[in-house]
């Protein structure tokens, strides 16, 4: 008697969306949700910036909505009693609340559907592909630069613990010194100021991340977001996570090329990675129907 | 348990602005340094660490009874300069907040002792109950002067229509209050009653 492979459950292909019914996807709602918050801290910068401050109006400077301003002057809040050290609001230490309420219950969604930096970054690294799409030597070009650059790759894992390191030095530059002492480097606080025509190494770093943007997706936000690195260690107690169906995935590495951290997504079962941003991306990209998926579980011990 | 990507992400917005609009609903919600939920923020007379960057030379010179020609040629800022700028945009080598809080600071503190015939603090203890707020030189006009006060210096109220070019208002209306209120110059308005509180000394 020959023995009959076990029947396994077939997995559906997702359907291809084409025309109107692609914009029906939760990474079209995602990128428009995205698009919401970046346009309402343009007017706001814009109304700042036409307006001014300079007779009895007072028109919200667009760092008031930063959350990241909340965790520098934390401590001193805290420690005096409620004021702030300057250019930060109680706006700031809202914002922040919110920020890591959604970290503790959905990761560092945040970064993924919210932050304008982030989109930012998004966009470039979208016309970025529009253009090797479009231009095959520009194409050519890059894989040959990412080809070259693949030596490097060991480097990344240490370069993201840098997050770590400057949330340490912004927080506590904040609390020891009494100002944000991260401010003058901060690639956000540089293109909301961007009117001011104020030269500050912020600008340098705000250049640097949207060129490096063109090649590598989300470089800020893998290697030096502070705000990131606090979201992410906060959502590390979060019950959700993204689970990989490793029996029914064909590991075509499409949710691994998708995934704009860079986390290699087909190798794992379970994604609980403090840099995971919840864009989802990965889940929109899988072909396969139930193969990558958003789960909820007891955290640090029920995400299997 | 399984979470549709529509709801996870509709949940986070949620999520994320209840928190902000719950905070907002409570009153805890401020966006800048000029107000707070008690109402318009002023420099406080007895502490120059409350001055900032966005208020005016207008309310300096108001509220610490410095004249603005004194505060301009001592931080050599330009003659013309409108008493309406903020500091913020008047900083330069020479003048910030910074600065003009020190300045105000060694101006408010009172004169060295210690010259002969001049008693110490410690041969006149300060009594516990003696009144920290500034007060100003009698007859003269500051931003706390109501024109109940004027009647009170002997300034006619015909003098005073003519002045602010109007019928009078509530006598406890504060003069600084009317000017802001009637888009008038505090500082124009308060030199040319000043001169007529001088006539009646």
């Amino acid at each position: 008697m020959t023995s009959q492979p076990l029947p396994v459950s077939p997995v559906r292909i997702k359907p291809r969306l084409r025309g109107w019914k692609s914009l029906l996807t939760h990474q079209a709602f995602r990128r428009f949700v995205q698009l919401g918050f970046a346009t309402f801290i343009l007017v706001v910068t814009l109304q700042h910036v036409l307006v001014g401050e300079s007779s009895g109006n007072v028109t919200a400077s667009p760092e008031a909505y930063c959350p990241f301003g909340g965790l520098e002057t934390l401590y001193q809040y805290i420690t005096s009693g409620g004021s702030f050290i300057s250019r930060t609001h109680l706006s700031n230490v809202v914002v922040l609340v919110a920020v890591l309420v959604t970290a503790f219950l959905f990761r560092s969604a945040f970064c993924g559907w919210v932050c304008p930096l982030g989109f930012i970054q998004d966009l470039v690294s979208g016309f970025s592909a529009f253009l090797r799409r479009r231009f095959s030597f520009l194409r050519k070009a890059v894989n040959a630069l990412k080809k070259h650059g693949a030596r490097l790759a060991f480097l990344d894992r240490y370069l993201r613990l840098l997050k770590y390191a400057v949330l340490a030095w912004a927080v506590i530059g904040a609390g020891v010194y009494g100002v944000m002492v991260f401010r003058d480097y901060d690639p956000w606080s540089a293109l909301i100021n961007i009117a001011k025509f104020s030269f500050t190494p912020g600008i340098v770093v705000l250049g640097v991340t949207l060129v490096a943007s063109l090649f590598i997706e989300r470089p800020w936000c893998r290697y030096a977001c502070p705000l990131g690195a606090a979201s992410g260690l906060m959502g590390k107690l979060s019950p959700m996570y993204l689970k990989r169906e490793a029996d029914a995935c064909k590991v075509c590495k499409v949710c691994t090329k998708a995934c704009p951290m860079g986390l290699p997504v087909h190798a794992a079962t379970t994604i609980t990675s403090a840099d995971c941003i919840c864009c989802l991306e990965c889940v929109c990209a899988c072909p396969r129907e139930g193969v990558l998926e958003v789960k909820m579980g007891i955290p640090l011990v029920g995400q299997k | 348990m399984r979470i549709n990507p529509f709801v996870f992400g509709i949940t986070v917005l949620a999520v994320f602005l209840g928190v902000i609009l719950s905070f907002q609903a409570a009153g805890v919600w401020s966006v800048s340094g000029k107000t707070t939920s008690d109402g318009a923020v002023q420099p406080s007379v007895e502490d120059v660490s409350t001055i900032k960057g966005w208020m005016t030379l207008e309310q300096i010179s108001t509220v610490y009874n410095v004249p603005l020609s004194e505060i301009v040629a001592q931080f050599s800022l330009p003659a013309d300069t409108p008493v309406s700028a903020a500091i913020k945009d008047l900083e330069s080598d020479t003048f910030s907040a910074e600065e003009l809080r020190a300045w105000l600071e060694s101006r408010m503190a009172p004169v060295e002792s210690g010259a002969a015939g001049v008693p110490t603090p410690q041969d006149t203890p300060i009594p516990a109950a003696l009144p920290t707020e500034h007060v100003a030189p009698e007859k003269t006009i500051t931003g706390k002067t109501t024109f109940q006060d004027l009647l009170d210096w002997n300034v006619s109220e015909e003098t005073i229509r003519q002045i602010i070019g109007g019928d009078l208002p509530a006598m406890t209306t504060l003069i600084k209050d009317y000017a802001v209120q009637n888009g008038l110059e505090f500082s124009t308005l308060k030199t040319a009653l000043q001169s007529e509180v001088d006539k009646t000394r």
